[in-house]
């Protein structure tokens, strides 16, 4: 039984984490500039819709 | 009375508006017009360029439009809170894709092109 045990934690996987020296950034301007998109399409959509003599 | 008023206030209205309707109408066909007949074409900056330079009528049209569409987009630009660059580039790609058949864009090496 003690035997098992001894052979059995020798078997044991050992998981071990290398933490980055850097700080992570996320980049958040994909997010941003996909916002400003939406916000410059909606203004464009009001435009052609207002002046559609200038299209 | 009624017809009184009718004669000297709402005839000339009714006037000047179907004049103005008539006026905006055929100012919209000459736009479209001039689009379909290759003179004038969307270039890449959200403008109206002129694809064959001799025509006067077609560059006086283009001048008054591109003027008008310079102060829609300014009002756009700072209602979206951006610069008035961002809405020209885009509207600029968007007037480029909704183009019909037949009609010339500007590429961005300054070629016509003929959808």
């Amino acid at each position: 039984m003690l035997g098992c045990c001894i052979l059995l934690s020798a078997c044991a996987p050992t998981v071990q984490v290398a933490v980055p020296n850097e700080p992570i950034t996320i980049n958040l301007n994909v997010k941003i500039e996909h916002e400003i998109l939406v916000k410059v399409d909606k203004e464009i959509d009001d435009l052609f819709s207002e002046n559609s003599d200038l299209f | 009375m009624i017809k009184h008023v009718f004669k000297n206030v709402l005839k000339p209205l009714i006037l000047l508006t179907f004049m103005l309707s008539l006026a905006n109408s055929a100012w919209a066909l000459n736009l479209d017009e001039a689009k379909s007949q290759g003179l004038i074409g969307e270039q890449s900056n959200g403008y109206l360029g002129l694809i064959n330079n001799s025509n006067a009528s077609a560059k006086s049209l283009i001048d008054d439009i591109n003027r008008k569409r310079r102060a829609a987009y300014t009002a756009k630009a700072q209602k979206a809170g951006v610069e008035l660059k961002i809405i020209e580039i885009r509207i600029g790609e968007r007037l480029q894709q909704r183009a019909k058949k037949g009609e010339y864009v500007q590429r961005s090496n300054g070629q016509w092109q003929r959808k």
